[in-house]
């Protein structure tokens, strides 16, 4: 437990860094934001006027210590034209929470599964006890010319790398707002199953469920793509545990071996892995918002963007800050527990 | 294939260590061996296969504003015209030829993630190696990368840009820099902890060379299969925070016309004319899994 305490303390000492960076970034890099509310040909005088008002005359250690104590508190202040942040978020959170949580979802679901399949084809299958690393580190002779039982095992092992392999790395490597351009030609355009524009309803959110189909694939599939890789991998390592080794010896169906002695032991890494995925996510749907017409955060942020007000942008990054140093801390708490006792 | 982690690099109570498993996914798995030396030579063909259709694509985009048959910024016919003979995939939004559009719009972005991913190799390169000659950077490191994992990218260029509008170009790379390093400079300090153990770079370290010298003359010429596949997987992700910059219209500096540019604008035609954003998103597209599939493919030839 002591060893999570000291993590879960460093955790919020890289939060209340990440804070303090953002306020640096924002309050000095050169560009102001009164002068960006006010235009470039503002007259000094008006600008120094907008300044007192959004409170930019104070001294640096007092302004900072107003913004993060507002931020830990729940106060986000409000953006450069006057609305309470708190208010914006409340409005446009919860259609990005849904989308991200269910792309998140998928990726999980999707990565898990494919993952674990991709990995037990490959070390886990009847007659091999040990993962392939040993193979290729020469600790197992590679036998070449076996029974034809294994060479069958083989062979459906390597189709199922040969379509895992280069589909994953495809998957990982394009950015959502092509896969989204894609989605949109081939299903909506071409094939006219599903919706390309999201429709809102009087809530906010969109208003049937059929909408929500392709942009949580956009912001899903880069993700399944990394994350299918990263399951594989932690698992084949935890495979080469000894004690996994015993367990096949002992002749326990690959499955009983794959969830009860060796997921728990990559379970961490995979966990963490999902926790980088929360923050991919949410840049992604920065993306997937604008072009689907999303009614979320991220047209708040375009928007932001094109006004140059820097609290909004502020405000969101403190926030999925925030949540991802939940997600990581609940990955501590996970890693702790599967190796209680052996710590 | 070459296992990159060095127990004694992470800390015991260091955080997962993902990026330990990253070196691993960016590597090859080490996936079936029966057979594999068989089809060496097979594979080394394929290998070649993998990194052609990038190589085709640079290359039109590097040649194409002199190849480009119609002038990027004049119009040639109604706006999203359908494909004919004078423009062979149709014009855009304001009439212009979305060939010639594409061709000009391709080597500013690519170039710019060139750019980021030699920086971002190089500077790993040189931190990863001091690290594991020096724990206490490692350690560092480590912090680094925690931090880094707390901010998404793609909100960090957000922010930067938008609290910095005149930084462009530079601003997207120094905050490309700020990001990628640690993850990178982390697989580069596993993979530099055994070539540090080694005996050479004892004897050297023991006969009083200089920190320069272990660090250039004896690690870094040792980690050349690393540095590849990093520099591949670098450039893949600076496409994507690249194009993704762009998308998003931050002030980047790459120009009117760029291929992610060109999605965006023509994504409203779609109908009239598929080809005005389908070239640019797989001209994109094809850079990055080719250049992706590569990595895998030669780490595979190098995990024997």
């Amino acid at each position: 437990m002591i060893p999570f305490a000291r993590l879960l303390v460093r955790r919020i000492a890289l939060l209340i860094a990440l804070l303090a960076t953002v306020f640096v970034v924002v309050d000095l890099l050169p560009g102001s934001t009164a002068r960006a509310v006010l235009g470039r040909d503002a007259t000094p005088e008006r600008v120094a006027a907008k300044e007192r008002e959004l409170g930019l005359d104070r001294p640096l250690p007092e302004r900072f210590w107003s913004w993060i104590s507002g931020v830990l508190t729940g106060d986000f202040g409000s953006t450069a034209r006057g609305r309470s942040i708190n208010e914006l978020l409340a409005d446009k959170f919860p259609p990005t929470l849904l989308l991200g949580g269910l792309a998140l979802v998928v990726t999980v679901v999707v990565s898990l599964v494919l993952g674990a399949w991709w990995a037990a084809r490959q070390s886990l299958a009847p007659g091999v006890g040990v993962g392939p690393g040993a193979v290729t580190a020469g600790v197992v002779p590679a036998r070449r010319g076996a029974d034809t039982l294994r060479r069958s095992t083989a062979v459906i092992r390597q189709s199922t790398v040969r379509i895992l392999q280069p589909a994953t790395t495809v998957a990982a490597a394009i950015p959502e707002f092509v896969v989204a351009t894609l989605l949109i030609l081939v299903f909506a355009l071409a094939a006219g199953w599903l919706p390309a524009v999201t429709i809102t309803d009087r809530s906010g959110f969109p208003a049937s469920p059929d909408m929500l189909i392709l942009p949580v694939l956009a912001l899903a599939i880069p993700q399944i793509g990394w994350n299918t890789r990263v399951v594989r991998a932690a698992l084949v390592d935890a495979a080469q545990a000894p004690h996994v080794e015993s367990t096949v010896l002992d002749g326990i169906s690959a499955r009983t071996v794959l969830v009860r002695h060796v997921l728990p032991f990559a379970l961490p890494t995979i966990v963490a892995s999902f926790a980088t995925t929360v923050g991919m996510v949410l840049g992604g749907s920065l993306v997937v918002e604008t072009i689907f017409n999303y009614p979320g955060l991220g047209a708040v942020l375009a928007g932001s963007v094109a006004d140059r007000d820097v609290s909004v942008v502020a405000s969101v990054v403190a926030l999925s800050g925030a949540v991802i140093m939940c997600v990581l801390a609940v990955a501590d708490g996970i890693r702790a527990w599967s190796l209680r006792g052996h710590g | 294939m070459k296992r990159l982690r060095i127990r004694g690099m992470l800390p015991a109570d260091g955080a997962p260590g993902v990026d330990t498993v990253a070196a691993e996914v960016d590597g090859a798995p080490g996936d079936v061996v029966d057979g594999q030396r068989r089809n060496r030579r097979r594979v080394h063909r394929l290998r070649v296969l993998t990194v052609l259709p990038a190589v085709v694509v640079t290359l039109l985009a590097v040649l194409g504003p002199a190849l480009a048959p119609h002038a990027a910024e004049t119009p040639i016919g109604i706006p999203f015209g359908d494909a004919g003979t004078d423009a062979w995939f149709g014009t855009d939004r304001l009439g212009r030829d979305v060939l010639s559009q594409l061709l000009y719009g391709g080597w500013g972005l690519l170039l710019l993630a060139a750019v980021i991913a030699l920086a971002v190799t190089a500077l790993s390169c040189v931190l990863g190696a001091v690290a594991a000659l020096r724990p206490r950077i490692g350690t560092l490191i480590e912090r680094a990368t925690d931090f880094a994992m707390l901010l998404p990218a793609v909100l960090g260029i957000l922010l930067v840009l938008t609290s910095w509008p005149d930084a462009g170009a530079y601003g997207l790379l120094v905050v490309a820099l700020l990001f990628g390093t640690p993850y990178c400079a982390r697989v580069f300090a596993a993979a530099a902890a055994g070539v540090a153990a080694s005996g050479y770079v004892e004897a050297a370290q023991a006969s009083g060379e200089t920190l320069p010298h272990l660090v250039f003359r004896e690690v870094i010429p040792n980690l050349r299969e690393v540095i590849t596949a990093q520099l591949g997987l670098r450039f893949v992700a600076a496409v994507y925070l690249v194009s993704t910059a762009s998308f998003l219209q931050l002030p980047t500096t790459l120009g009117a016309s760029n291929w992610a540019v060109m999605v965006r604008e023509n994504s409203s035609g779609m109908l009239l004319n598929p080809w005005a954003v389908l070239a640019p998103s797989l001209a994109i597209a094809v850079v990055a899994v080719s250049v992706n599939l590569a990595v895998t493919a030669f780490g595979r030839g190098e995990s024997r």
